[in-house]
C-alpha cells in the first residue's frame, strides 16, 4: 500500500506537535463538559420525588439551554483556535492528577486541538439542534425530564471522549457514551423489544470495549504511559508487532462502538430508541467514535501496515454490508440505520488509508453527521405524522402533506447519494478517489457502495414521499410543529453547504498537524473518477425509480423474493452468526440472563415458581444448601490443590 | 515462636529464662482494641441494663478511634528499611508480629471498617427502637420467651465486644509474623463472627442456619490450614516466616512436605477470602447473617485474610513462587468467572452482593500475581488499595440493604427493589454508586482499584489473568447495570419498597462510604501514595 | 527416630476426621470430627518437634488445644441454639439457604 518512506515521514510529523498550555479562552474549555454534566445531574437527581415539580415543567428547557451553552463555548474556542499560530493549535489544560503510581500518571486534562475542535462543534451543534427538536418530539412523554437528562449526560460523556488527552480518560468517555446509549435505547422500557435491544447493544459493545481496555493495558505495559501524545511518541520506537497488536485491539473497540462488521448487529435493533436518539447517538456522533479513535491513534496506525489493512477491510465489508441491509428493510429507521453502518464503513475505509485518508474520514464524518441527523429527524417527523408507524409500505405521497419535511429530507437524500454540489458529493468523492489511488479493490468496493446507496435511498424517498397513498385508515398525516421543523431546516442547509469545508483544501490543511498528510497520484485525472461515480450513482437511482416508482408497492412485504433480499431482511444473518459464535458456547450465561429478565425484574410478580430456570440449574447443583455438600466441595478443592502442587514437583 | 525455642532438649544446662522484650507502643493499636473488647465484657457484667447498650457503643467507638490515632502515630514513626526492596518498620514483640507498612495500612483500614460496622450495629431506629440483633439468642424463635424478652427490650449488647475481638483478630492476622500466630489470629477473628452471624432479630431460622454453616465449614477449613502449618513446620522446623523463607531458598529435600503444606495453607486462606471452590458458604452466610454483621464481615475478613495471604506467600513462600503461582492463577480465573456469572442469576440482593464479593476475591487474586517490587504498581499496594475501595463500597451497599424494608424486616428480593429510585432517590443513587464501583466504572474507586491490580498483574507477566479479568468485569457490569435500571425504571410492585428512616448513624455510614467511593475514583492520589509508601512486607 | 509412622497415623486421623465431616449428619458428630482433625495436627506438631529437636511444635500443640476449647464453646452454643429451635441437630435439616 503505502511506501515505507512516507510512513516515516508521517510519523515524524506527529512528533512535531507539541501541545501548549492553555491560557485565555482555552482555559475555559472544561466548561464544555461541565455545563451538560451539571445539567444532567440536576435533571436526573434533583427534585426526584416530586412529579410535576418545576423541573418536570422546565427541565427540557434547561437541558436544551445547557447543550446550546456548550455549543457557544465550542464556537468561541474554535474561533480562538483559528486565531492561533498553526504550531500552537494543540492546547492542553491539566485539571488534576487522576492517579499517580510510581512513574505512571494519568492527568485529567482537556486536550483541545484541530480534531477535537471539529468534533466539539459537531457534537454540541447537532446536539443542540436535536435537543430543540426533542422538545417537540417528546412533548407528550411523561418522563421528558429524564430524557433530556440522559441526552445531556450523553453530550458530556461524548465531549469527555473527544477532549481526552489520555486513553484512560477517553475510556471514561467511551464507557459514558455506552451507558447513555444503553439508557436511551431502552428509554421506553415498557416496550419489551426496546429493553432487549438496549441489552443487546450493551453486550455487543462490551466485546468492543474489551478490545479498547486490553489495548490500553498493552500501552501501559509497553510504554508505561497512556497519554495519547506520549504513546504516539513512544510507539515509533516500539516493535512492529506491538503497533500491530495495538492497532488491532483499538480496531476491535472501534468496531463495537461504530457498529462495524463483525460487531454490527446491535445498531439495527438500537432503532427501538426514540428517534432523536437515533439521530444524535446512532447516526451523527457516538457511532463515529470508532472513527475518531482510529484517527486519533494515527501514530499507531501509521506504523502498522497490517492494522491499516484490517481497518480498510472492515470498512469495505461494512460499507457493502450496510448498503445491502439498507436495500431490504421496510422499516424506515432500519433502512437509515443500514445506511449509517455503510457510511461509517466509508469513514473507516478512509481512516485505514493512513495519512492519505484521515482528513477525508473526518470530513465525511462531519457531512454525514449533518445529513444523516437531518434524515433521521425527518423520519421522526414522518413517524410523528403517521402515528409512529415505521413501515414505509404504509407511507406514500407524503410530499404534499409534509412539504417541509419532504424538502429537508430531499436535501439529505441528495447529499447522501452524492448529488453534485451537495456535501456528500465532495466527501464521498474524496474517499473513493483516495481509495482508488491506494488500492484498486478498495476503490471498487467504495464505488459499488455509492451505487447501492443511491439505489436504496431513492427507494426510501419514493416509498415515503411519492407514489400512492397507502396509509392506514386512522392515520392523518400532518406537518410537524415549528420546533421540529426549524432544526430540520438548519440541518438541511448544512447538508447542502457542508461540502464547502473542503474548498481550497481547508479541512485537509486544518487537520494535517494532527493526522499528517499524503497525496497519492491517481492513474487518471480526478475528474474522470468523479464522472464515473456520478454515473454509477445515476444508474443506482434510476434502477430504484424503475423498480419502485413505476410499480405498485404491495402492502405487505412479498415473500417470494430473491435470496439477496431475504438475507438483507435477516440483517445478513448477523444474529445467527452471533448466536453460533458467541451465544452457544455461553448458553448457560444467556439462559441465566433470560432467567433474570423473567424473574428478577419482570416476573417477581409471578412468584418464585420460575426460580428453577434453566440457567440456575447448574448453580443449584452446587449451591444445594447442605453443609455437607459445601464441605465436600472444600475437601475436593483441597485434594485437587494438594495434588496439583505435588504434581508440579513430581513432573 | 523462635524465642521460645530452647537450644537443646536434652543434655544442656537450663539457661535462665529471658523476660520477653515487647515494644508496647508499637503494638498499642492492637492492645487498645483487645482492651476495649475486654472492657466490653466487664461492662456487660457490671453496668445496669438500661445503660449497657449506650456504654458499649461508647467503649467500642472510643476504642476504635483511639486505636486509629495510635495506628497513625505508629505509622508515622516507622523506620525506613532499605534492602532489596524498600520497606518500613519491622518485626516486633520477639518477632511474632511484623509492624511494617502494609500492616499499619491494613490496621487503619480495618479500624475504619470497624468504626463503620459499629455505627451500623448501633442503629436502633429501624426496627421500632430495637437493634438488628435478637433479644436473647438462647430463646427459640417464635417462643413465648422470645416475645417476653422483646417486650422487656432486652438486647444483645455483647455484639460490641464480640466485634472488637473479631477486629483485634483481624488486625493480628494481618500483622502476624509466624504461622502459629496466624492460626490463633484466624480463630480469634472467626469465632466471634460465627456467633454474631446467628444473632439476627428477624428471620432467626435463617440466621441460626447461617451461623452453623459458617461455623462448621470455618472450623473444617481452619483444620486444613492448621495441617498445612504442621507440614510446613515439619519442613522448615520453625513457624517464623523469615525462617521458613530461608529454608525455602536454601534447603534441599522435603519438597513434598512444603508443597502439600503450602496447598493446605492456601485452602484455609482461600476459604476466608471466598475464592472458588471454597466459596460455597459465602452466599448463604451473607444472606442469613444480620446485615450489619454481613457488612462488617464482608469488608473486614476479606481485607485481613488477603493481607495475611500476601504476607505468607510473599514472605515465607516467595522463593517457591513458581510452585504456587499456577494454582493461584487457575483459582483466580475460576473465581472471577464464577462470581461474575453466578451473580447474574441472583434474585436476592444480599446473595448478589455475596457473589460479587466472590468475584472480587478473584480480582484480588489477580493482583497477587503481580510484581512484588519495582517502581510501578506492586501487588501489595494494588491489593491494599483494592481492599479499601471494595470494603467501603461493600459496607455502604449493605448499609443500604438495612434500610429497604417491609413489614417483615428487610426486603431483599430484587423484584421488591423496583422503583426504589422513586421512593428514595438519594438511597438509590448511593446504591448505584456502589454498584458502579463494584463494576469498575471510571470515576469510582472500583475503577482505579481494578486498574491497579490489573496493571500490577500485567507488569508481573500475568497477562492472561488480565484478559480474563477484563472479560469477567465486562460480564459483571452487565448485571450491575440491570440492577440500576431496575432501581430507577422498573415499575414498582404493589406499593413498592419502603425505605425506613434511620438515625444519623446509618446515614453517616452511607454518606461516608459514598464519599470514599467517589473520592477514590476522582482523586485517588493520596491513598495511592500511601499504599506505595507502605512498601513491601518486612519480615 | 523415624517420623514416618507417626506422620502416617496423623494423616490417617486427619483423613478419618475429614471423611467424617462429609458423611455424618449430626452436627455434634461433625464437630467432633473437626476436633479429630485438629488432634491429628497436634500429633504432627509434636512429631516434627521431636524430629527437629526444638520445642516449637510442642508449644503449638498447647495453643491448638486452647483454640480447640474455645471453638467448642462457640460451636456448642450455636448447635444447641439451633437444636432448641428445630428439635434436631441434623446438618441436613438446616438447608433453607440455597442457590
Amino acid at each position: 500500500m503505502t511506501s515505507m518512506s512516507s510512513i516515516v515521514l508521517a510519523a515524524s510529523e506527529h512528533a512535531d506537535v507539541v501541545p501548549v498550555a492553555a491560557d485565555g479562552v482555552f482555559s475555559w474549555m472544561w466548561l464544555l463538559v461541565a455545563i451538560p454534566a451539571v445539567s444532567a445531574a440536576i435533571l436526573l437527581i434533583g427534585d426526584g420525588a416530586g412529579d410535576h415539580g418545576p423541573l418536570d415543567r422546565f427541565g427540557h428547557l434547561l437541558g436544551t439551554a445547557a447543550a446550546i451553552a456548550s455549543f457557544v463555548v465550542g464556537v468561541v474556542g474554535f474561533v480562538a483556535l483559528l486565531g492561533q499560530d498553526v504550531a500552537e493549535r494543540a492546547v492542553t489544560q491539566d485539571l488534576w492528577t487522576w492517579m499517580q503510581v510510581g512513574g505512571f500518571d494519568v492527568t485529567m486534562s482537556v486536550y483541545y486541538d484541530q480534531l477535537s475542535a471539529l468534533f466539539v462543534l459537531l457534537i454540541t451543534g447537532v446536539g443542540s439542534l436535536i435537543h430543540v427538536y426533542s422538545i417537540g418530539y417528546m412533548a407528550h412523554d411523561p418522563r421528558k425530564r429524564r430524557f433530556f437528562g440522559f441526552l445531556n449526560l450523553f453530550i458530556a460523556a461524548m465531549l469527555v471522549l473527544v477532549l481526552a488527552g489520555d486513553y484512560l480518560v477517553l475510556f471514561l468517555g467511551w464507557e459514558g457514551v455506552g451507558l447513555a446509549s444503553y439508557l436511551l435505547i431502552g428509554f421506553w422500557q415498557e416496550k419489551r423489544s426496546a429493553a432487549v435491544a438496549a441489552k443487546k447493544a450493551f453486550i455487543v459493545n462490551r466485546v468492543g470495549d474489551l478490545g479498547l481496555a486490553l489495548g490500553i493495558m498493552l500501552m501501559f505495559a509497553q510504554f508505561g504511559t497512556t497519554n495519547i501524545h506520549e504513546v504516539g511518541l513512544n510507539v515509533t520506537n516500539a516493535s512492529q508487532s506491538v503497533a500491530t497488536a495495538l492497532g488491532l485491539l483499538l480496531l476491535l473497540g472501534a468496531c463495537g462502538k461504530s457498529a462495524q462488521v463483525p460487531l454490527q448487529s446491535w445498531l439495527l435493533d438500537a432503532m427501538e430508541g426514540p428517534t432523536p436518539v437515533s439521530a444524535l447517538i446512532h447516526a451523527a456522533t457516538m457511532v463515529t467514535a470508532g472513527v475518531y479513535l482510529v484517527v486519533r491513534s494515527a501514530a499507531i496506525y501509521d506504523l502498522s501496515e497490517v492494522a491499516r489493512t484490517a481497518v480498510v477491510i472492515v470498512g469495505c465489508v461494512t460499507l457493502l454490508f450496510g448498503a445491502w441491509i439498507g436495500c431490504a428493510k421496510d422499516d424506515i429507521k432500519k433502512a437509515l440505520a443500514g445506511s449509517t453502518m455503510s457510511q461509517i464503513g466509508y469513514m473507516m475505509l478512509a481512516a485505514g488509508l493512513g495519512p492519505a485518508g484521515y482528513a477525508f474520514a473526518i470530513f465525511h464524518l462531519i457531512t454525514h453527521g449533518f445529513f444523516k441527523a437531518n434524515m433521521f429527524l425527518g423520519a421522526g417527523s414522518v413517524m410523528h405524522g403517521m402515528n409512529d408507524d415505521v413501515d414505509m409500505r404504509h407511507y406514500g405521497a407524503l410530499r404534499k402533506l409534509m412539504p417541509l419535511t419532504f424538502i429537508t429530507f430531499a436535501m439529505g437524500y441528495l447529499a447522501i447519494i452524492g448529488f453534485p454540489g451537495f456535501s456528500g458529493f465532495f466527501s464521498k468523492d474524496r474517499i473513493i478517489e483516495s481509495a482508488f489511488a491506494t488500492n484498486f479493490w478498495a476503490g471498487l468496493a467504495a464505488l459499488l457502495g455509492a451505487g447501492v446507496t443511491a439505489f436504496y435511498m431513492t427507494r426510501v424517498m419514493i416509498l415515503t414521499f411519492f407514489g400512492e397513498r397507502r396509509w392506514r385508515e386512522d392515520v392523518h398525516p400532518h406537518e410537524s410543529p415549528k420546533i421540529m421543523t426549524v432544526p430540520l431546516i438548519v440541518l438541511a442547509a448544512l447538508s447542502v453547504v457542508g461540502g464547502a469545508l473542503t474548498f481550497s483544501d481547508w479541512i485537509e490543511d486544518w487537520l494535517t498537524p494532527v493526522t499528517g498528510s499524503e497525496h497519492h497520484e491517481l492513474g487518471v485525472p480526478a475528474w474522470v473518477i468523479t464522472l464515473i461515480i456520478v454515473a454509477v450513482v445515476a444508474v443506482g437511482a434510476s434502477l430504484a425509480y424503475v423498480l419502485f416508482a413505476r410499480r405498485d408497492v404491495p402492502d405487505t412485504a412479498p415473500q417470494q423474493v430473491s435470496v439477496f433480499t431475504r438475507a438483507g431482511r435477516a440483517d445478513l444473518y448477523g444474529d445467527a452468526v452471533n448466536e453460533a459464535v458467541f451465544m452457544r458456547p455461553g448458553q448457560y450465561l444467556t439462559r441465566s440472563l433470560v432467567y433474570v429478565d423473567g424473574t428478577g425484574i419482570d416476573g417477581a410478580v409471578t412468584g418464585t415458581a420460575e426460580l428453577v430456570g434453566d440457567g440456575a440449574r447448574g448453580l443449584r447443583r452446587l449451591q444445594t444448601g447442605f453443609v455437607r455438600t459445601y464441605a465436600a466441595e472444600i475437601f475436593g478443592g483441597a485434594l485437587v490443590l494438594v495434588l496439583a502442587l505435588l504434581a508440579v514437583n513430581l513432573a | 515462636m523462635s524465642a521460645v525455642s530452647v537450644q537443646a532438649i536434652v543434655g544442656a544446662a537450663p539457661s535462665p529464662i529471658e523476660a520477653p522484650d515487647v515494644d508496647y507502643a508499637t503494638i498499642s493499636p492492637l492492645l487498645i482494641i483487645l482492651g476495649a473488647a475486654v472492657l466490653g465484657v466487664l461492662v456487660e457484667a457490671f453496668v445496669p441494663r438500661a445503660y449497657r447498650f449506650v456504654t458499649q457503643i461508647a467503649v467500642a467507638v472510643v476504642g476504635v478511634v483511639a486505636a486509629f490515632v495510635a495506628t497513625v502515630v505508629v505509622g508515622a514513626g516507622l523506620d525506613t528499611v532499605d534492602g532489596e526492596v524498600t520497606g518500613r518498620g519491622g518485626p516486633t514483640a520477639m518477632g511474632s508480629l511484623s509492624v511494617d507498612g502494609p500492616a499499619v495500612v491494613t490496621w487503619a483500614m480495618l479500624l475504619f471498617f470497624g468504626l463503620l460496622g459499629v455505627l451500623l450495629f448501633a442503629e436502633r431506629r429501624l426496627d421500632g427502637g430495637l437493634s438488628a440483633f435478637t433479644s436473647q439468642a438462647s430463646t427459640p424463635p417464635g417462643s413465648a420467651d422470645e416475645r417476653h424478652a422483646t417486650r422487656l427490650r432486652i438486647e444483645h449488647s455483647e455484639v460490641f465486644p464480640l466485634a472488637m475481638f473479631a477486629l483485634g483478630g483481624m488486625m493480628f492476622f494481618a500483622s502476624a509474623n509466624d504461622l502459629l500466630g496466624m492460626f490463633v489470629a484466624l480463630e480469634v477473628l472467626s469465632l466471634p463472627l460465627y456467633l454474631m452471624c446467628g444473632l439476627a432479630r428477624r428471620r432467626r431460622l435463617l440466621s441460626q442456619e447461617a451461623a452453623m454453616k459458617y461455623f462448621l465449614l470455618g472450623a473444617f477449613s481452619s483444620a486444613f490450614f492448621l495441617y498445612g502449618i504442621a507440614m510446613v513446620y515439619g519442613y522448615a522446623g520453625s513457624f517464623g516466616l523469615a525462617e521458613i523463607s530461608t529454608a525455602v531458598s536454601s534447603q534441599i529435600g522435603g519438597q513434598n512436605l512444603l508443597l502439600a503444606g503450602m496447598a493446605l495453607i492456601l485452602v484455609g486462606l482461600l476459604f476466608k477470602v471466598a475464592a472458588v471452590p471454597f466459596h460455597a458458604w459465602t452466599p448463604d452466610v451473607y444472606q442469613g447473617a444480620p446485615t450489619p454483621v454481613t457488612a462488617f464481615m464482608a469488608a473486614g475478613t476479606k481485607a485481613a485474610a488477603f493481607v495475611a495471604m500476601l504476607r505468607i506467600f510473599f514472605v515465607a513462600f516467595g522463593g517457591a513462587r513458581w510452585d504456587w503461582a499456577p494454582a493461584v492463577w487457575a483459582i483466580a480465573i475460576i473465581t472471577m468467572l464464577f462470581g461474575a456469572i453466578a451473580s447474574i442469576a441472583q434474585t436476592d440482593v444480599k446473595r448478589m452482593l455475596a457473589y460479587s464479593s466472590i468475584a472480587h476475591a478473584g480480582f484480588l487474586l489477580v493482583g497477587m500475581a503481580g510484581l512484588t517490587s519495582g517502581d510501578g504498581v506492586t501487588s501489595v499496594s494494588a491489593v491494599l488499595f483494592y481492599l479499601v475501595a471494595y470494603g467501603a463500597a461493600a459496607i455502604g451497599a449493605f448499609a443500604v440493604v438495612t434500610l429497604v424494608r417491609d413489614a417483615g424486616g428487610e426486603t431483599t428480593h430484587l423484584g421488591r427493589w423496583a422503583g426504589l429510585g422513586k421512593e428514595s432517590p438519594v438511597l438509590a443513587v448511593a446504591f448505584t454508586i456502589f454498584l458502579l464501583s463494584f463494576a469498575g466504572i471510571p470515576l469510582t474507586g472500583g475503577f482505579i482499584s481494578k486498574w491497579s491490580v490489573f496493571a500490577a498483574a500485567w507488569d508481573g507477566g500475568a497477562w492472561p489473568l488480565v484478559v480474563v479479568g477484563v472479560v469477567a468485569s465486562a460480564l459483571a457490569l452487565f448485571f450491575y447495570i440491570r440492577v440500576v435500571v431496575l432501581l430507577f425504571f422498573a415499575p414498582p410492585q404493589g406499593d413498592g419498597p419502603t425505605v425506613a428512616v434511620p438515625s444519623p448513624l446509618t446515614w453517616s455510614v452511607v454518606a461516608i462510604t459514598v464519599a470514599v467511593t467517589i473520592v477514590l475514583g476522582v482523586l485517588p492520589g493520596p491513598l495511592l501514595d500511601l499504599v506505595q509508601q507502605a512498601g513491601a512486607f518486612v519480615r | 527416630m523415624t517420623v514416618e509412622p507417626f506422620i502416617g497415623l496423623s494423616a490417617l486421623l486427619f483423613a478419618i476426621g475429614a471423611i467424617g465431616v462429609l458423611v455424618r449428619r449430626n452436627a455434634i458428630v461433625v464437630f467432633m470430627c473437626v476436633e479429630l482433625m485438629l488432634n491429628a495436627c497436634n500429633l504432627s506438631f509434636v512429631t516434627f518437634a521431636r524430629a527437629h529437636g526444638n520445642l516449637d511444635g510442642q508449644v503449638a500443640a498447647f495453643f491448638v488445644m486452647v483454640v480447640a476449647a474455645a471453638e467448642v464453646v462457640v460451636g456448642l452454643a450455636i448447635i444447641v441454639s439451633i437444636f432448641r429451635t428445630r428439635r434436631s441437630a441434623s446438618v441436613d435439616d438446616a438447608s433453607l439457604l440455597k442457590l
